[in-house]
């Protein structure tokens, strides 16, 4: 069970790491708040499931519905403000949104919300293996989403105005539109993380989705390597682990994980396994392959 | 009662402004956000902490503070930010995040999860203006804040060097093109922005009675939000937006009942300021 | 990285996550979490030393039940999702007869469950949220719930300051909201006026604003959910702003590092907690004593919670043996319980009924002022 609690967790991580590489790695709009939509998500399926009644699984569809929606809002209006600004406003929401979650009595306060629902199919309830089982098949969901979205004209768009906004305005690229669309589908899959996450503890409180989760999330993405599916995934499931892995070390194992990021971001600026990372050139090299392609 | 509110929020905007005028002066020559800025606040009041049960002088920890964060700034900078500059922005980011988790954590382990007293006796009298009351503690704050003020502005606009570091902020390449040497001027940058984030810390540390190894988690935020709200770069910017954020603050606390944190508001006003003014208040 | 460590580390984690080989069962094993590390590891450190006392302690009177007690100590650093994992790993890997929750609200609020759904026996130190003991029948609480604290604390203010005219300033978490609500209930009821209501954030250093707004009114006394951080800055800040009012404050104070870093403003401050150091009874001065010694500062609220936590669990095992079930009785039966943090009458549900100690401070130490034992105030409500 404390394998599948930690492998449920890691991917749950992963969701989120592959919907803030859509908004980050692809369409560059660097986000230091992707836990609020995460949030959102969670705190959607609980009120629905414990005060509202529903069943599971409509209720995580709505918790879907709802991060992606106010990602939509938010992405609308920080099209106005871009790089660092956009990197701080995004702060800001998630500082917001938190407050909104604890003092707002509609959203539990202080106590936060407690005896949230698992899923169940046919009366049937899922227990940890079943729950693990769900929590897989939304990362290959998310990373199915991610694999077409890379390839399709939406991924291309975003590569253009990753690279150069104003270029890629000037050759009719509609920047407004596709920044819109990525932060909408990358706040939803944390919506979808965020319906998993309450409904798998049962319990959740502000304290949960804070600026430092923002900032986990983020660094789980840039040390897998950003801009590629295969660094959240890694990432996610490396930083995910790590406080487990790392019991051992007791008193040091923030001192360790603060040390490590920048011992890894000194030599390895692209990640383990970004594009230009000396591990993934290496292991492109020993499989033959000429290099990456950029989304993959 | 508004004129106490005003003082009240006046001696929290000076601490504000003096702790993210580092964070303005780093990104306006690096561009990059320097969210290690807030162990550099820590570190000062350690460090003027230990000077001060050392030696009983208020002026030497207060040198040793900033001669601290001077140090720890420079260590960063050197090891850390300068060999990562040509690198994508976001991995400076993450190493400045890195770093002020480890540090916090180091501070922890070396001194202990306890708070410390910080027990500094102010000999000021308290300053009566009309209805207000400045107290001792207060008008120490605003005191010190003032003087290093100014002393920044008389360097920034009296002496070469502050010339060079104006020039840096304003366009590294053209700077670097007319024969200055852009790596000292973006020391020196680092130098004097920690040296102030070090007072400030241990300012924050006299002023709340105790230094503990957190202390610059809301310097690391709230410090973020002031200068995108001045304009990311801008130091005369960073000041106003300083003292606004922490005036805004009291008064909404002190005068109106609004059932909401503080940092929430600080918050909320730059997300408003975005919608109309995206470069802050004096951005360019 | 080059990919010899990256396999290393691909090595290494298999192996953490997969994990050794069992130890063998000449001991007994307790679970212990708390915040070791983060905002909340000063409480984390008083905590781990407190239960560390106490294994010492039962270990060197011969163990239980014949075999010495080993604590398993985990560090959750305040966090939902790290709770939720050691957890799982204390149940499945350890093999615990029990757990001791050392921790706050929301590690101890996300964790019983799992451990009730493991069926194994759960003492929660001082963590105050409500739900937690009704995650199963197996989960007790050594501290006060928020109710009975703030009810106490209105008794104090009322029948022993003698306050008519009283402000709250509220802390925005679950222990500071249910304590003040049930301070200003119990207040009116016994005919005091509650004239002002402030709410500040967890970690607020600056209540110039808020007490600003009190300077000069007719206000008796200020009542605060404050722990020892923010409460210092309150009342440093109140008398530096001329505020006669009496103060007082809640077990969140109750602590050496209160006194230090209020300095001179710390006097006359009154508050409730569990732990009474005026306490002539012998395990009382010799946990004080023992605390000092091993932690290097004089005892605080957390530490002799979690103390008093772990001999109660031990005290079950001790009779239960290692079957859940009967440990849960054993502690479910307790009848006038000497803790160090005051005489146990009975657990309830799962929630202790002890009397409130109001203590003052008074010469820069922390004196015992009055005793509330009014049944009305310090039995449990629960449902």
């Amino acid at each position: 069970m404390y394998v599948l609690t930690v492998a449920t967790l890691v991917g749950i991580y992963m969701i989120l790491t592959l919907g803030l590489n859509t908004i980050t790695g692809l369409a560059g709009q660097i986000s230091l708040g992707h836990a609020a939509f995460f949030g959102v998500g969670a705190y959607t399926l609980a009120l629905l499931t414990v005060t509202g009644g529903w069943p599971f699984w409509p209720a995580l569809a709505a918790a879907v519905v709802a991060a992606g929606a106010f990602g939509a809002l938010i992405g609308a209006l920080a099209i106005r403000v871009r790089a660092d600004f956009l990197a701080i406003a995004t702060m800001g929401v998630n500082f917001v949104t938190v407050s909104v979650f604890l003092y707002v009595p509609l959203f539990g306060g202080a106590l936060g919300i407690g005896g949230i629902p698992g899923p169940s199919l046919g009366g049937v309830e899922f227990g940890k293996p079943s729950f693990f089982g769900l929590t897989a098949a939304a990362v290959a969901l998310a990373l199915g989403l991610n694999l077409w979205l890379g390839r399709s004209w939406a991924g291309l768009a975003w590569l253009a105005i990753r690279d150069d906004e104003d270029a890629a305005g000037a050759s009719a690229v509609d920047v407004r539109k596709f920044k819109i669309l990525a932060f909408t589908l990358g706040t939803a899959l944390a919506g979808l993380a965020g319906g998993l996450y309450a409904s798998y503890l049962t319990f959740i409180s502000a304290s949960d989705f804070g600026f430092p989760m923002s900032i986990t999330l983020l660094c789980m993405l840039v040390l897998g390597g950003i801009g590629t599916n295969r660094g959240a995934l890694v990432g996610a499931a490396i930083l995910g682990t790590a406080p487990e892995v790392f019991r051992f070390l007791a008193d040091y194992r923030f001192l360790t994980y603060g040390g490590l990021l920048v011992l890894l971001m000194r030599f390895s600026p692209a990640g383990l396994l970004g594009d230009e990372s000396r591990l993934w050139q290496w292991a492109c090299r020993r499989l033959g392959r000429s290099g990456a392609p950029a989304a993959a | 009662m508004l004129a106490q509110q005003l003082v009240n929020g006046l001696t929290v905007g000076s601490l504000y402004a003096l702790m993210a005028l580092g964070l303005t002066m780093v990104y306006g020559v690096l561009r990059m956000l320097h969210i290690a800025h807030a162990a550099v606040f820590t570190l000062g009041a350690y460090a003027g902490l230990a000077a001060f049960r050392a030696t009983g002088s208020f002026w030497l920890a207060l040198a040793a503070a900033m001669a601290a964060a001077v140090f720890g700034g420079l260590a960063m900078e050197r090891l850390v930010y300068w060999p990562l500059l040509p690198k994508p922005p976001i991995a400076t980011l993450i190493a400045s995040i890195g770093l002020f988790i480890g540090l916090e954590e180091l501070f922890r382990i070396v001194a202990g999860p306890q708070p410390y007293s910080f027990d500094v006796p102010v000999r000021l009298a308290e300053l009566r203006l009309g209805p207000a009351t400045v107290t001792a503690p207060q008008a120490l704050v605003i005191l010190v804040t003032a003087v290093l003020l100014a002393g920044l502005w008389l360097f920034l606009v009296r002496t070469r060097l502050g010339l060079a570091l104006r020039a840096v902020s304003q366009d590294r390449d053209v700077a670097a093109a007319c024969a200055m040497n852009v790596r000292t001027v973006v020391s020196l940058n680092f130098a004097l922005g920690s040296a102030l984030a070090g007072a400030a810390g241990m300012l924050v540390g006299i002023y709340y009675n105790s230094v503990y190894p957190t202390m610059g988690d809301v310097t690391a935020y709230k410090g973020l939000a002031i200068i995108v709200l001045g304009g990311l770069g801008s130091i005369p910017g960073t000041v106003l937006g300083g003292l606004l954020v922490g005036v805004a603050e009291t008064l909404l606390i002190g005068l109106v009942e609004v059932p909401f944190p503080r940092d929430a508001w600080a918050f909320l006003a730059m997300i408003v300021v975005f919608l109309f003014r995206p470069q802050g208040l004096l951005g360019r | 990285m080059n990919p010899l460590t990256f396999r290393l580390l691909t090595l290494g984690l298999a192996v953490a996550l997969v994990g050794g080989p069992a130890a063998a069962q000449d001991t007994i094993k307790i679970g212990f979490f708390a915040p070791l590390t983060g905002f909340a590891a000063a409480d984390g450190a008083s905590a781990r030393h407190s239960a560390e006392i106490a294994v010492e302690e039962i270990n060197a009177a011969g163990g239980v039940r014949g075999k010495k007690l080993e604590l398993v100590v985990y560090d959750d650093r305040h966090d939902s999702k790290e709770a939720v994992a050691l957890a799982n790993k204390l149940v499945e890997r350890d093999g615990v007869a029990g757990v001791v929750s050392g921790s706050y609200s929301m590690p101890s609020r996300v964790t019983a469950p799992i451990f009730a759904k493991a069926g194994i026996p759960m003492v929660v130190a001082y963590a105050v949220h409500p739900d937690v003991t009704r995650a199963g029948p197996c989960v007790f609480r050594n501290g006060y719930l928020g109710q009975v604290e703030g009810a106490a604390g209105a008794e104090a203010a009322v029948k022993h300051l003698k306050a008519r005219r009283i402000a709250v300033l509220t802390v925005d978490n679950d222990f500071g909201r249910v304590t003040s609500a049930a301070f200003i209930e119990r207040a009116r009821r016994l005919g005091a006026e509650v004239v002002s209501e402030q709410i500040y954030k967890l970690g607020e250093k600056e209540f110039g604003p808020y007490l600003t707004r009190l300077q000069g009114q007719p206000i008796d006394l200020i009542y605060h959910t404050s722990y020892y951080n923010e409460g210092a800055q309150i009342v440093r800040k109140a008398r530096e702003l001329g505020i006669k009012a009496h103060l007082e404050g809640t077990e969140g104070i109750d602590s050496p590092k209160f006194l230090e870093l209020a300095g001179p403003a710390a006097e006359g401050v009154t508050f409730t907690t569990n732990l009474n150091r005026d306490d002539p009874r012998p395990e009382v001065q010799n946990f004080l004593k023992k605390y000092q010694a091993k932690a290097g500062v004089a005892a605080d609220m957390v530490g002799a919670s979690t103390y008093d936590a772990v001999k109660i669990l031990a005290r079950g095992i001790q009779e239960g043996g290692t079957d859940p079930r009967a440990i849960c009785q054993t502690i479910a039966n307790l009848r006038d319980y000497p803790a160090v943090t005051g005489k146990i009458a009975r657990f309830t549900k799962g929630e202790v009924t002890k009397p409130v100690q109001i203590q003052v401070v008074r010469d820069g130490k922390i004196r015992s002022l009055a005793v509330i034992d009014n049944p009305e105030v310090i039995t449990p409500p629960v449902q």
